[in-house]
């Protein structure tokens, strides 16, 4: 298995740039999410991993060897595609050992392998049939099978569920986590389904225009976004963003805006300024009018069955408050909120950068 | 307090069965249906006036004797005009003369076109547009121009032909050069469309197949032997079809400018004796025999061809 680092890694097409001077290391073994919204650059980015796109700067290292310009076949890199891209006119055996056939393995080396592969993956009444007989589910195994057999250095998946239903999408998930803990694998994983990147991921990386948003954990990512893109990304619905201001009181800070105004967790008084205030809507909590820091009205309630979504305008702004079922709203409700100051996150209005509490160091006296 | 477990049934607005379901009347239904027919219809006219009523026409004067002329009586003679078409060694000559033409069309029509695509994939944008539009040229080349200026390269006394290889072969009053001639000179005027028949062939290749082989491990060379060309073999029996079919159709107006069959009938192929037997020896009913003859041999190949294309298509979905 193996490390892949991206050094300033940059692809343009013409005047686009499609992926934006991209620095990663990808330890050993990691489950590194490559996620973000159509157009974001994450399939370009796999894309010149593989050596399929040949990068317009920067480099890519593996374990430490300089591959920027090596062709994909001396790569030792396993590839599943979002077509799944099995070759139509051969069976399932003879896809499943191409790589092997490529490598001039002995037939019966190649043989033993295809069929502890198959077996592996439930595939071995399968291997005389052509990808068209096969199901969805089948292929995306075929898929993977191909990418297993010859025991790559990682493996580079480009949105490989995305194809499947809903149902068959969670058990293969598991199922790709499963054989990830078993193998130890180095694996990329690109996707634009954010339950696919908070369930498999061992860190995600959030892109967005090409640019690299947040590397981290899934729970840094959800807890701490790094911007209002990754707030507005994550969670279902993703977090609640309004204009408010900083307004210093009693020597604390508070975050006002219209029919706002909350305690924020700093112990200290900041100077006022413009800022952009997110809170998830599971942490929004209902409360007495006497008590709350936000009052608006509901407009519509979701039922999703075990919680249920209501959607508030609060001044200008929607809010979304996520609670369980029954709420107890209605909509042309008025409705009265509150949020724990450690709830509440505080992004720069003009980049959408999170700011963070920093305190000032103690001066050391000589 | 008594009581029983009961099965949740599922609630209908009310019992019985459905009353049936609204129709509209019978003339909006047929204004509905007839769209589909409408527009076919065109394309049906022109099949039946100018495909489906000669053929049937052919097939009829087959068992008839006639000089092409008006004033003149058709008269029916059953089958003489097959006994007499079976008779000849015309009919077995001009045969063997297809199949060379057919042979000698492969190169030009399939393994030429094959590496000039399998090449040229990387050339893209206006500069691929602009080599794929000086491939096709030739094909714009009315056949009756390009063959006189042929006419003109091949002269045997100041042709720029012989003059480059140094030989004072008279290409088109030999038996051999005759036939070559025709066979290049009809070759050069196809590989272009052949080429674009090959491009659009390969750029329905989902390129993801050639990704998904170089990251497997596969060389170039590999990647084109194992998945490209496989893939493309649709399309190669397509080409092989057409060349069956048509070659002999493509030389007619070469051979009727350039040889008029000759010398000494080296050049006549089925097509080029069945117009000489209809519009020279005026004998309509044999050439309309030879024409039945020679519709049903290709039709029978063709059905064979098609078989064989449909066993190597792999209907990529």
């Amino acid at each position: 298995m193996s490390r892949i680092q991206l050094e300033g890694l940059t692809r343009r097409f013409g005047s686009v740039t499609a992926v934006d001077d991209i620095w990663l290391d990808v330890a050993d073994g990691e489950f590194l999410v490559l996620l973000g919204p159509s157009g974001c650059g994450k399939s370009t980015l796999l894309r010149m991993i593989a050596g399929l796109l040949p990068p317009t700067g920067g480099r890519v290292l593996l374990d430490d060897t300089d591959i920027t310009h090596t062709p994909p076949r001396q790569r030792d890199l396993a590839m599943v595609f979002q077509s799944y891209a099995l070759y139509p006119h051969l069976s399932v055996a003879r896809n499943i050992g191409f790589p092997l056939r490529a490598r001039r393995l002995p037939k019966a080396t190649a043989q033993a392998k295809i069929a502890d592969v198959a077996a592996v993956l439930d595939l071995t009444e399968l291997l005389d049939r052509k990808p068209k007989e096969l199901s969805g589910g089948q292929r995306q195994r075929v898929a993977l099978g191909r990418a297993l057999v010859r025991d790559p250095g990682a493996f580079l998946m480009d949105e490989p569920l995305s194809n499947l239903d809903a149902k068959l999408r969670s058990s293969t998930r598991a199922e790709i986590s499963a054989l990830h803990q078993r193998l130890a694998a180095t694996v990329v994983y690109v996707t634009h389904d954010q339950v696919e990147a908070m369930t498999m991921a061992t860190r995600i990386v959030l892109l967005d225009k090409g640019k690299l948003e947040q590397v981290g954990t899934p729970e840094q990512v959800y807890d701490e976004p790094a911007s209002t893109f990754v707030a507005g990304f994550l969670g279902s619905p993703p977090m609640n963003l309004v204009p408010a201001s900083l307004a210093p009181a009693d020597g604390r800070t508070r975050a006002r805006g219209t029919d706002i105004d909350l305690l924020l967790p700093f112990a200290t008084e900041l100077p006022a300024r413009p800022v952009v205030l997110g809170v998830r809507p599971e942490h929004l909590v209902l409360t007495t009018p006497e008590d709350a820091g936000i009052r608006g009205v509901v407009r519509a309630v979701e039922n999703l069955g075990s919680e249920e979504v209501a959607h508030c305008l609060v001044g200008d702004d929607r809010l979304c408050l996520r609670g369980p079922r029954p709420l107890g709203l209605r909509a042309g409700d008025p409705v009265h909120l509150r949020a724990a100051p450690e709830h509440l996150h505080l992004f720069d209005p003009d980049s959408g950068r999170r700011l963070a509490w920093q305190p000032t160091p103690v001066a050391t006296s000589a | 307090m008594t009581g029983e477990l009961v099965e949740v049934t599922v609630d209908r607005p009310a019992a019985g069965t459905p009353a049936p379901a609204a129709k509209p009347p019978l003339w909006q239904r047929f204004l509905r249906g007839a769209p589909p027919y409408l527009y076919l219809t065109p394309a049906i006219v022109l099949l039946v006036v100018w495909t489906y009523r000669p053929l049937a026409q052919t097939f009829q004067l087959s068992f008839h004797s006639w000089n092409l002329l008006p004033t003149s009586p058709v008269t029916e003679v059953g089958f003489a005009n097959y006994e007499r078409l079976l008779d000849t060694p015309d009919l077995g000559a001009a045969l063997w003369r297809t199949v060379v033409v057919i042979l000698g069309m492969l190169p030009f029509t399939l393994v030429i076109p094959v590496l000039v695509g399998l090449l040229s994939r990387r050339v893209r944008g206006r500069v691929g547009a602009a080599y794929r539009a000086m491939v096709f040229a030739p094909m714009l080349v009315a056949p009756v121009a390009g063959a006189a200026v042929w006419q003109w390269l091949l002269d045997p006394t100041g042709g720029v032909v012989d003059k480059v290889i140094g030989s004072p072969i008279n290409w088109l009053h030999e038996a051999g050069p005759a036939q070559i001639a025709i066979i290049v000179i009809t070759g050069w005027h196809i590989v272009g469309f052949a080429v674009l028949v090959v491009s659009a062939g390969l750029t329905g290749i989902n390129p993801d197949y050639s990704a998904a082989a170089e990251v497997d491990g596969a060389s170039r060379a590999q990647v084109t032997r194992w998945i490209t060309l496989p893939l493309l073999s649709p399309t190669m029996a397509f080409l092989v079809l057409m060349t069956v079919l048509l070659s002999a159709q493509w030389t007619f107006p070469l051979i009727d400018t350039l040889t008029q069959g000759g010398p000494v009938g080296a050049t006549t192929n089925i097509y080029y004796l069945l117009w000489d037997y209809g519009f020279h020896s005026y004998d309509a009913g044999l050439g309309a025999a030879a024409g039945v003859l020679f519709f049903v041999g290709f039709v029978v190949l063709a059905a064979g061809l098609v078989l064989v294309s449909d066993r190597l298509s792999t209907h990529d979905d």
